[in-house]
């Protein structure tokens, strides 16, 4: 463990290419246990266990997991209703984020707490479509109607029925719910629509919510969300006015964020970060407009953020974390690097129906 | 996004404060209380290896909250919960239902929040928590809510959320008196701050005290292209100036004192690749260039350069040039110029 703890020297070389054997091994361990520092983060622990398994799949490596537990333990952190009439008392009825918010009536409790979370249903349904789970086997019904609870007036999702920020990460998680359930009666589409084009600032990108500034993250949600909702297609090939937000204000400021060390920055004058190459690069993809990147370049730079322990890091030479691993993998999956396999943009994950099970 | 999972692993560090810590097994006010545990069941995946304080606080935090207890101690317990595992929701929603039923006092709330935002500025369930404190506080609340968020703006004058929700408390509270005030002042201590220029934009477009983007315009045009002139490689102030014009091209092509910051520029011969890609979109979008312009372009070419029929055509392969990272995409520009003019 105190070697990990060991940044490697500065002036040490970067590996010149992508060591996913190591990557592999990175994620391998954090499968088996995740150090302390992620404590912090346990009612998120399904989003963990979806950069862990999900990363794997993307490296070509889920043969490392053992598919039927992690299927049966994700499973058993839904949140089912009793009955009918509970199914209308305005909760969520999603997949709680961790087993430490989650209560059964044998707990001999005054109440049993209902923590379902949106983020969390994303990830779980995300882990079960990796590991060619049947998703038509699940309650979906009950997922999807009361998740019109949480949908607002301006269209925008909470992610929680006790209340939370509303923001475009919930309009994202909402709308790969629906994708991924093949159902789209858990939302108000056009109401969705109209909160995301209120996101889009006036430099083209799309901020978190309404006047807020540009964001790379933010810009994934929105755009990823208007393809699963199946508002936008390839927009390059089409003529600018027929699309419902601004494409070339978009794109010229997507391409702007790549800047002079290759790496991609999520908002203007920033530094680069790795998981903006998947957040910007995943955008550029899904407009098309991926192939105007200095492919090199970003390449070069995301090399510098690889750990010689495996995994990635937010910025060159740091200590990799699983978050920033994921989302250096899903970059070098838009950079079609051999042995690592191709990825939905829109949904975040592997793209199974390409590579069959 | 990213914040939702990297900014809060560095918590929790050893510090004074833990060696001091008397665990709640041996505190005689918990000794009524039995700690349940985390169960996690079989098929155990991504297990977490939990420092022992922050198992024996989560383990007490759900047996109060199981029994429902709505009590000072369990509001102190929070506080404990919170210090360490500032993202689980479920503990700040019970500290909510908490602090209703004992009618707590509001302004401390928000001393605590500033305590436990000092390290974790970057999480989203305290600002929530902070949002919920002041939306009952009311418009009282404004200028306490600016000033805290001001505090945040001296250590990261780039924090999201921090932004966030100064605006929510501009809309919901007011306080708009002193806002383009602040930019200003924001923007002169750094220029390249994209947050203060979001934040200006916000002002003029949304503030009930300015009469609009349109009667701001040619204030606020000469500002920006002062600043573009002090610094024309600050992406920042060329996406203001284009957004002062928002859902009125006309307007932008027409205005002279947008062609002249180009034309400024590009006769300066220094980082011209905003003027090159400013002028392009105005010429795509029906832009008539004068002499001067044209000259200031051809000023730019060198004689290698074959002479192209347009000027649009000759702006690209300059920014193919002065950008190669994206000399692809300004090719392609450059051969949809046949579609647009």
């Amino acid at each position: 463990m105190d070697s990990i703890l060991n940044p490697p020297s500065p002036d040490s070389n970067p590996s010149t290419q992508f060591e996913r054997d190591r990557h592999v091994r990175f994620l391998e361990m954090m499968y088996q246990l995740l150090p302390s520092e992620y404590q912090g983060q346990e009612i998120n622990r399904l989003t963990l266990a979806y950069f862990v398994v999900s990363g794997l799949h993307i490296l070509g490596a889920s043969d490392r997991v053992d598919k039927g537990g992690v299927i049966n333990w994700v499973l058993s952190l839904q949140a089912h209703p009793k009955n009918e009439a509970e199914l209308n008392d305005g909760q969520f009825y999603g997949f709680h984020g961790s087993r430490s918010s989650q209560f059964h009536s044998d707990d001999n409790a005054v109440w049993i707490p209902n923590g379902s979370h949106l983020a969390s249903t994303y990830c779980a349904l995300a882990i079960l479509k990796t590991l060619g789970y049947d998703l038509s086997l699940l309650d979906s019904e009950s997922i999807l109607k009361s998740m019109k609870n949480l949908q607002q007036s301006d269209g925008s999702f909470m992610p929680i029925h006790t209340g939370a920020e509303r923001d475009l990460r919930f309009v994202f998680c909402a709308a790969a719910i629906c994708s991924m359930l093949e159902n789209w009666s858990g939302m108000d589409k056009e109401n969705v629509k109209k909160y995301i084009l209120n996101c889009q600032s006036y430099d083209g990108g799309f901020g978190l919510m309404p006047g807020s500034e540009s964001h790379g993250g933010a810009t994934y949600c929105a755009v990823a969300s208007l393809r699963l909702m199946g508002f936008i297609g390839d927009e390059l090939s089409k003529s600018a006015t027929s699309c419902i937000i601004n494409v070339p204000l978009l794109l010229d400021w997507c391409l702007q964020r790549q800047a002079i060390d290759g790496g991609f920055q999520g908002r203007l004058n920033k530094d680069t970060d790795t998981c903006y190459a998947f957040w910007i690069g995943g955008v550029l993809r899904i407009l098309g407009a991926h192939k105007f990147i200095d492919e090199k370049a970003l390449r070069q730079f995301l090399l510098t953020c690889q750990s010689q322990y495996g995994g990635f890091s937010k910025f060159p030479r740091q200590l990799p974390d699983i978050y920033h691993s994921y989302y250096g993998f899903s970059a070098f999956s838009l950079l079609e690097e051999p042995g690592v396999n191709p990825i939905r943009v829109e949904l975040g994950i592997t793209d199974v129906d390409a590579i069959g099970l | 996004m990213q914040d939702l999972i990297s900014d809060r692993l560095s918590l929790s560090m050893e510090s004074d404060e833990e060696e001091k810590r008397v665990p709640l097994s041996r505190r005689p006010e918990w000794c009524d209380v039995t700690p349940v545990r985390q169960d996690d069941g079989p098929n155990t995946v991504v297990p977490i290896a939990y420092r022992e304080e922050f198992a024996e606080t989560m383990d007490y935090f759900r047996a109060i909250f199981l029994a429902d207890e709505r009590s000072p101690r369990a509001l102190q317990l929070t506080s404990e919960a919170i210090l360490i595992n500032p993202g689980n929701y479920t503990v700040w929603q019970f500290r909510r239902l908490i602090l209703e039923a004992l009618n707590a006092d509001l302004h401390e709330e928000l001393d605590f929040v500033e305590h436990v935002a000092t390290d974790n500025s970057k999480n989203y369930q305290i600002w929530h928590h902070r949002r919920w404190v002041a939306e009952k506080l009311g418009t009282d609340a404004s200028s306490k809510e600016l000033e805290f968020t001001k505090k945040i703006f001296f250590m990261d004058a780039k924090n999201y959320h921090a932004w966030s929700h100064r605006q929510w408390v501009l809309q919901a509270l007011g306080g708009w008196e002193d806002e383009l005030a602040y930019c200003q002042q924001l923007l002169e201590d750094d220029i390249f701050n994209n947050s203060a220029w979001n934040q200006r934009y916000f002002v003029m477009t949304r503030s009930p005290l300015l009469g609009g983007l349109e009667a701001m315009r040619d204030s606020e045009v000469r500002y920006t292209v002062e600043a573009i002139i002090a610094k024309p490689e600050n992406e920042s102030p060329w996406r203001y100036l284009r957004g002062l014009y928002k859902d009125d091209s006309q307007s932008w092509i027409n205005d002279p004192q947008v062609s002249s910051v180009c034309l400024m520029v590009l006769n300066l011969k220094g980082n011209v690749l905003f003027a090159l890609s400013t002028l392009l979109d105005l010429l795509c979008h029906g832009f008539q260039p004068s002499q001067e312009l044209k000259d200031a372009v051809d000023a730019l070419t060198s004689d290698s350069d074959s002479p192209a029929s347009d000027l649009a055509t000759t702006v690209c392969s300059l920014l193919e040039r002065a950008d190669p990272m994206r000399a692809n995409y300004w090719k392609w520009r450059k051969g949809m110029l046949r579609q647009t003019v």
